[in-house]
């Protein structure tokens, strides 16, 4: 040995030491360089050989000589954790990363993709410039030919078929202001056809939630399940989607010695680590929770105090559970009586319990009910407004719940205020532009306020016959902003779909399979966007917190941020001035703190006016301050005293009151100055005779003890409240109500005075009202079964049918019902005999062309697989890693896709797994060649959503990957 | 003195593979070569673990003890690392690893192995520290810097645990004392020759 | 052999290990009534008595990374610090300390009945070549291999690390890449000389009366005698042994698992040593210790006097397959 341990001449100790002399070079390595006679020099010019380093230095630490390193702190861009990202940048290149301690959200930690991010901006595959498809063949053209070309395009259609002939996608993983500067945009353009991922993730959520107590959001936050005692997730494999989220869950399951109950059709890596693993079918969630349901009532274990008080209608779901006797739930669902007696109980009885969803759950037909159900479990248990509890929805993309709150969505604008008239009048308000101006932009005032096309029937709108679509005509041109095309179903359907266009756009760092999938010769564009890493703005993690995250680097290659391609789009169609009225312009780059500000100066409904860019960036320079448990800042901190991280919307009023945010939704035991609330009494007064308002529940040190209406400025007059607000709110309020200014209630009020006064009250201002066990409104009130519309139980289907057809929802026809009709008649289910569900991957995100494109990323997932129990497999003759063949009952005759088997006991008998990130192979046919040379992602694979079927949900337009059949063959 | 140890609580590990790709990151390794990985024992049934894997810097390790040219050697903090520059790649490091953490570049025309590459515990190798010698041979020399290895660093879940042995096995032995369980301390009895008690 | 044991219990292991897999959750598994994934977690000292590897499953296409831990390796740094320095140690040093007294006590056999002048073919041009690329080439793979063992105590304290270095990856090239002459070699070698080499009721009596090493009895022999079919069944064996557990190591992963390649380098360890170990006694008799012997491999023509002390059987074979009268061996000089 050349360094024997007793030898050890720099007894140079702990990092302590090693800190204070950085330079001290270390550990004998003078030792060692001196008994292997090796001069360091000599040493420097061997390194070079080509036999021996790791690498060549390139952009890699350490620094450049002279080159000043400087940090910067961006946001994550894969799920919606919201991972501080901490960059070091040298000479306008990221050499490095390193882990961001101080935020409360992931404390240094990330998950491989948030480990990897630093690849992102080095864009080996990434679109250099934009380019143009002529005649089959990918072309270079300019920035400038291309705004021409396209906006020239865009009118000729808008001409010919109306506005509503171009859905405009959004995405995710835009900034909260490009989300909402692309819905500002779709609406100046006079189209409500704009859409984006939360669509395919949680719309059903959304809608399901909000219907029940009033926002449609994770009540409480990642951080918050470290004091719950029990923790049931549901169709949620956060380890692999939500990895950093584990640190919190399993931090609070060791201290707390928490029940861990994973329901699943598959053995997650999540469910690895619970307390107790349920195995049902796919498709059958509201059997289970109406399962657990029964043995709650039957044992007396609901929390009537808190039904009696916060609940409409539970009596109703009484009468729905009473017909799931553990014997019909083992029937439909497999699971036995007995374990979900045991887990409801627990569910009941340890408390604080919180309940976790995610796409096993949303993704399906009966999605909304499914939310809906859950929903009526944690009300039924009291497990809701509270610390440790609630429904802890884990949204997907890094800004999916952003997006989703700044209105890029079929049914609403901005903020959840709907397509109503008196949406668009606030908002034109906001905007600063005339009513009537808007109005002229649509075909017509109703197609100004009917919900648009949702993303995953944007090809049908497109294929169908043109009598068919409820709009002026087909879609004639999509243009996709960071959206995959493989996360929607049906993908030979999309096929013909991009087929039929008459002009693609895509606008997105990577050409995505939007570029690759079809046979298209002309008229597509793609334009590079650079990725958030080279912008700033904010983003909404999961738990409503907001992030604001600086630019690491400038756009790379010619690539442009979404703000300047959206401002250069609306300058080309003549809306630039309207629409950026109040929005500082630099080098045609919209600034971000502006659009925020207006975001602000709009987003009352939602408490979205509490979040000024300087309040978010003092967030972020004080990221040590924040409690990690309560998320909380001390009275006494500088800039952010009493916040909590990252105003977690509701955040209430205009940011000079210093609202501190939500963290935990509904909480009555705080003070709504402090982050308190109820239910939003949303619904009304009273149905069917019952009051909708709380009895006897009230927030802490309310003036009002008892339920309570929204508040309007009439309202504020009767309770001789108006006298406390200041003249300039009065006036305002006065301009907006013109001549019934008692009207004006509480989220159109643009001075925020309404609000400020109702929290000096210590009321809540959107009223305190009751839950709803019984939303009336929507397909099912009471969430009722119904069987997949590929169900590998068609004996069921009789008992539990899917609902009607439709003639047009969302602008096309639902024919949900006679699908699965046809489906039983034909015995689909014998010639696919296997459950086909989808999932996520951690390495890879969506619609995967960026994680596949990383190379630290894509080594760790090399092919597309489908997972199948090693009966299934013995029974087919599969190896582990073998090629196998699957098809679908949905596919054209004689094609399938080719993926490699994983023979694994993850997935029960009868049941296979796809992960759905892959793309780039369709159908056994390799598309490497189609991508524009040197943006092909460096691993391709078939996409699970070419096997996927039919299937929406009524409510939402909601697709079903989690629920089909399938069959396999060895290849 | 401290000797520096790595830890992998595998009832917290849950295969996010960040310690694979922040190992990646910091050093630019290239495809190929994994000088972490994470496998999963008992997959898809009850009673599954992943368990994060590099070398383990053992106590008295058998890739020095059986290396041909002694292109090994442990630092004061019980390191240990090597010289790409005495290495010849002979694939014996390799046969004597308990943990499979010598890597080799495939290099020649029959994918001979070049030099051994395997985790330094992020603190280089025997050039001047955090030269570009250094990192273009071993990566990044993040000991030197007075910080700990990047896998454990960015570890989703606190899962992986690096530093002074003592410190992490009090950390595990809390853990496991708090939550009333504990699949083990893998791998310490073969790398360390000990076990952290509970 | 303590760690061909282990292996067996390696493999033993994984079978075990297997089974242990398929049984350990009942194949109905589809809807147990109780799953407490936490609670039935596998723990390592449990699994570490009951198997010689831990291994997994990994999402990267390298399944040699799937193996966790491998406590096996400690056996086969044991073997390679130890049992091979000490077989090596003794099986070399012990033949030349054997040969060294041999020479002193019994000197260079000479031919006893002197040196004829006429000579007799014994070995042709193609295997002359052959056998000296063999040769050759064994020398370079021994000092080699030699040196991968033993170099590190004996040659790098004496010419320092980067010299040493520098020999070594040498070593290794020349090492991997003759080889392959190694094997050619070997294949003619085996050839060539199987026909000569079947063992005989002549090399009982040749084995029974010693060879005539001692004492000055030349038992009679054809072409080989046994000492020499010895030498041959050593090389051949020996040599395929080496052949086969050299490529394995050379090619790592094809058709190997980390144990197998373990395995194939105790091997390649155990005979390497002793087949140069039996080489120096070959290279001895074929030298200094036997008067007349080397000619046959480098003329290829050896004494006639030689010949028959030697190899009476075989003179007299190649007599009659001669013509009357005929010339029995060309005559030089």
């Amino acid at each position: 040995m050349l360094i024997k341990r007793t030898e050890r001449e720099a007894r140079r100790g702990m990092l302590a030491a090693s800190l204070a002399s950085q330079s001290g070079g270390g550990f004998d390595r003078r030792t060692f360089l001196r008994r292997s006679g090796l001069a360091a020099g000599a040493l420097a010019a061997i390194g070079t050989l080509p036999l021996g380093g790791v690498r060549k230095a390139e952009a890699g630490p350490p620094a450049p000589p002279g080159a000043r390193v400087t940090t910067t702190k961006a946001v994550c861009t894969h799920c919606s954790v919201g991972c501080t990202v901490v960059a070091e940048v040298a000479n306008g290149v990221w050499i490095g990363q390193e882990p961001g301690w101080d935020s409360p959200l992931n404390r240094g930690s990330h998950c491989a993709k948030g480990a990897a991010v630093r690849e992102l901006v080095h864009g080996d595959r990434r679109l250099r410039y934009p380019i143009k498809m002529v005649n089959g063949q990918w072309t270079r053209v300019s920035w400038d030919q291309a705004i021409n070309e396209i906006g020239d395009k865009l009118v000729a259609i808008r001409q010919k078929s109306g506005p509503d002939a171009v859905h405009w996608l959004g995405s995710a993983k835009f900034s909260n202001e490009g989300a909402y500067l692309n819905r500002k945009f779709a609406a100046f353009w006079g189209t409500n056809n704009v859409d984006h991922q939360a669509r395919i993730c949680h719309s059903t959520t959304v809608t399901g939630v909000a219907n029940t107590w009033g926002y449609g959001a994770q009540t409480n936050s990642y951080n918050d399940i470290r004091n719950a005692k029990t923790i049931i997730f549901m169709g949620s494999n956060a380890a692999e989607a939500h990895p950093v989220s584990l640190q919190h869950v399993l931090s609070g399951k060791e201290l707390n010695r928490a029940n861990m109950i994973v329901f699943d059709p598959r053995m997650t890596r999540t469910a690895a680590h619970a307390t107790e693993y349920v195995r049902f079918r796919s498709g059958t969630d509201i059997p289970v929770v109406w399962g657990m349901l029964w043995h709650i009532f039957q044992n007396k274990w609901e929390d009537e105090q808190f039904i009696k008080q916060r609940v409409f209608g539970m009596d109703d779901v009484r009468k729905e559970v009473a017909k799931w006797t553990p014997d019909e739930v083992e029937r439909v669902s497999g699971v036995p009586g007995e374990q979900l007696k045991r887990v409801a109980e627990m569910f009941a009885k340890q408390k604080p319990s919180t309940f976790i969803w995610c796409m096993g759950a949303t993704q399906h037909t009966v999605s909304t009910a499914n939310v809906r159900a859950f929903c009526n479990l944690i009300l039924a248990t009291g497990n809701v407004g509270g610390v440790g509890l609630g429904a802890n929805i884990f949204r997907g993309h890094c800004n999916v719940q952003g997006a989703t709150d700044l209105g890029l969505d079929i049914v609403t604008l901005p903020l959840y205020y709907g397509l109503v008239e008196g949406a668009w009048r606030h908002w034109c308000r906001v905007w600063e532009v005339d009513y009537n101006w808007m109005q002229a932009r649509f075909v017509s005032k109703p197609m100004m306020e009917a919900p648009g096309i949702p993303s995953t029937r944007w090809f049908d709108a497109a294929t169908l016959p043109k009598d068919q679509v409820a709009q002026q005509d087909n879609l004639k041109a999509m243009v996709v902003f960071g959206h995959g095309g493989n996360t929607i179903t049906r993908m030979p359907k999309a096929a013909e779909g991009i087929e039929k266009l008459e002009l693609l756009v895509v606008a997105d760092p990577h050409p995505t399979t939007w570029a690759a999938l079809s046979e298209r010769k002309n008229d597509t564009y793609l334009l590079p966007i650079c990725t958030q890493f080279e912008c700033s703005g904010s983003r909404t993690a999961s738990n409503r917190s907001l992030q604001w995250y600086e630019r690491v680097v400038a756009p790379i290659f010619e690539s442009k941020t979404d703000y300047e391609v959206f401002y250069l789009l609306a300058k080309k169609l003549g809306l630039a001035e309207q629409m950026f009225k109040n929005i500082k312009v630099e080098n045609n780059v919209p600034v971000a703190e502006d659009l925020l500000r207006e975001i602000n100066r709009g987003g009352f409904s939602t408490g979205y006016c509490g979040q000024s860019p300087e309040r978010l960036k003092a967030h972020m320079r004080n990221q040590d301050k924040f409690d990690l448990v309560s998320l909380r800042a001390p009275k006494d901190a500088p800039e952010v005293g009493g916040d909590y991280y990252g105003l977690p919307w509701p955040c209430w009023g205009t940011p000079a009151i210093r609202h501190p945010g939500t963290h935990q939704l509904y909480n009555t035991n705080l003070h709504v100055k402090d982050g308190g609330g109820t239910f939003r009494a949303r619904f009304g007064l009273e149905y069917q005779g019952k009051t909708l308002l709380a009895e006897g529940s009230y927030s802490k040190d309310s003036e009002l003890k008892d339920g309570y209406p929204e508040f309007t400025y009439g309202v504020l007059k009767k309770l001789g409240w108006d006298k406390d607000l200041a003249d300039a709110e009065r006036a305002t309020i006065e301009r907006i109500g013109g001549p019934n200014p008692d009207a004006v209630g509480w989220a159109i009020d643009l001075s925020g005075g309404i609000q400020r006064v109702c929290l000096e009250h210590g009321v809540i201002h959107y009223g305190n009202g009751k839950a709803r066990a019984n939303a009336w409104n929507l397909p099912d009130p009471i969430p009722t079964h119904r069987e997949p519309i590929y169900t590998p139980r068609p004996d069921l289907v009789a008992k539990y049918p899917t609902y009607p057809d439709v003639k047009a929802q969302f602008r096309v026809p639902n024919i949900g019902f006679s699908v699965q009709k046809a489906a039983v008649d034909k015995g689909v289910a014998k010639e696919f005999p296997l459950i086909l569900t989808s999932g996520r991957l951690v390495e890879y995100e969506g619609g995967g062309e960026e994680t596949r494109s990383n190379k630290w990323l894509a080594e760790l997932q090399q092919d597309a697989f489908i997972e199948i129990n090693p009966a299934d497999a013995a029974a087919r003759n599969i190896q582990d890693g073998a090629w196998v063949l699957v098809s679908g009952p949905e596919m054209a005759n004689g094609k399938v896709c080719r993926v490699k088997a994983l023979v694994t006991e993850r997935v029960g008998k009868g049941v296979s797994w796809m992960p759905f990130h892959f793309a780039g192979w369709f159908q056994n046919v390799d598309q490497r060649g189609k991508y524009p040379p040197g943006t092909d992602p460096i691993v391709l694979g078939e996409s699970v959503n070419t096997i996927t079927t039919y299937g929406f949900d009524p409510a939402t337009g909601m697709q079903e990957p989690k629920a089909t059949l399938c069959q396999i063959r060895a290849a | 003195m401290a000797r520096m140890k790595f830890l992998c609580d595998a009832d917290r590990c849950i295969e996010c593979n960040a310690c694979v790709t922040a190992c990646k990151n910091e050093h630019e390794v290239p495809w190929g070569i994994n000088r972490r990985r994470v496998v999963t024992l008992n997959d898809g049934k009850p009673g599954e673990r992943s368990i994060s894997m590099a070398c383990m810097h053992c106590t008295d390790a058998p890739c020095q003890a059986v290396c041909p040219t002694n292109a090994f050697y442990t630092t004061a903090d019980g390191v240990v690392l090597h010289s790409k520059d005495i290495c010849i790649g002979c694939g014996y490091c390799f046969y004597a690893c308990p943990f499979g953490a010598p890597q080799y570049p495939r290099v020649g025309n029959f994918g001979s192995r070049g030099k051994m590459d395997k985790c330094t515990f992020c603190a280089g190798g025997p050039e001047a520290d955090n030269t570009v010698a250094e990192y273009a041979q071993y990566g990044t020399n993040r000991l030197a810097e007075g910080k700990l290895p990047l896998c454990a660093e960015m570890c989703s879940t606190k899962s992986l645990l690096a530093g002074d042995g003592d410190i992490i096995a009090a950390i595990y032995k809390e853990r496991v004392t708090k939550r009333g369980y504990g699949s083990g301390a893998w791998g310490w009895k073969t790398a360390y020759r000990e076990t952290i008690a509970t | 052999m303590a760690t061909l044991s282990a292996r067996i219990g390696a493999a033993v292991g994984a079978i075990l290990f297997a089974v242990f897999l398929t049984f350990a959750t009942p194949a109905s598994a589809q809807q147990p009534t109780s799953v407490n994934p936490t609670a039935s977690s596998v723990q390592e000292d449990k699994l570490l008595q009951e198997l010689r590897r831990l291994q997994g499953r990994i999402t990267i296409p390298d399944q040699r990374a799937s193996v966790l831990i491998q406590p096996a390796g400690q056996d086969w740094r044991q073997f390679h610090q130890v049992t091979l320095h000490w077989i090596g140690g003794v099986a070399i040093l012990g033949m030349l300390l054997l040969l060294v007294v041999f020479y002193a006590v019994r000197g260079m056999i000479k031919i006893s009945r002197g040196r004829s002048g006429r000579t007799i073919t014994r070995f042709s041009g193609l295997e002359r070549f052959m056998h000296w690329m063999t040769a050759g080439t064994f020398v370079v793979l021994a000092i080699s291999g030699l040196n991968i063992t033993f170099g590190k105590n004996l040659l790098l304290p004496l010419i320092g690390p980067e010299a040493f270095t520098a020999f070594s990856q040498w070593g290794k090239y020349a090492h991997n890449y003759l080889s392959f002459a190694f094997t050619i070699g070997l294949v003619f070698i085996f050839f060539m000389w199987i026909k000569d080499n079947i063992p005989s009721a002549a090399d009982m009596q040749w084995l029974r009366e010693g060879g005539g090493i001692v004492g000055n009895r030349h038992p009679p022999a054809r072409r080989f005698n046994a000492g020499q079919k010895i030498v041959y069944w050593v090389v051949v064996i020996g040599g395929v042994a080496l052949a086969i557990s050299g490529y394995l190591l050379m090619f790592p992963f094809y058709g190997t698992t980390i144990s197998g390649m373990q395995t194939a380098q105790v091997v390649h360890g155990i005979f390497g040593v002793l087949l140069i170990a039996a080489m120096l006694a070959h290279i001895y008799i074929g030298t200094i210790g036997m008067e007349g012997a080397f000619e046959a491999m480098s003329t290829g023509d050896v004494d006639l006097n030689w010949a028959e002390e030697h190899h009476k059987l075989w003179v007299d074979e190649e007599r009659k397959g001669m013509p009357a009268g005929g010339r029995p061996a060309t005559a030089r000089g």
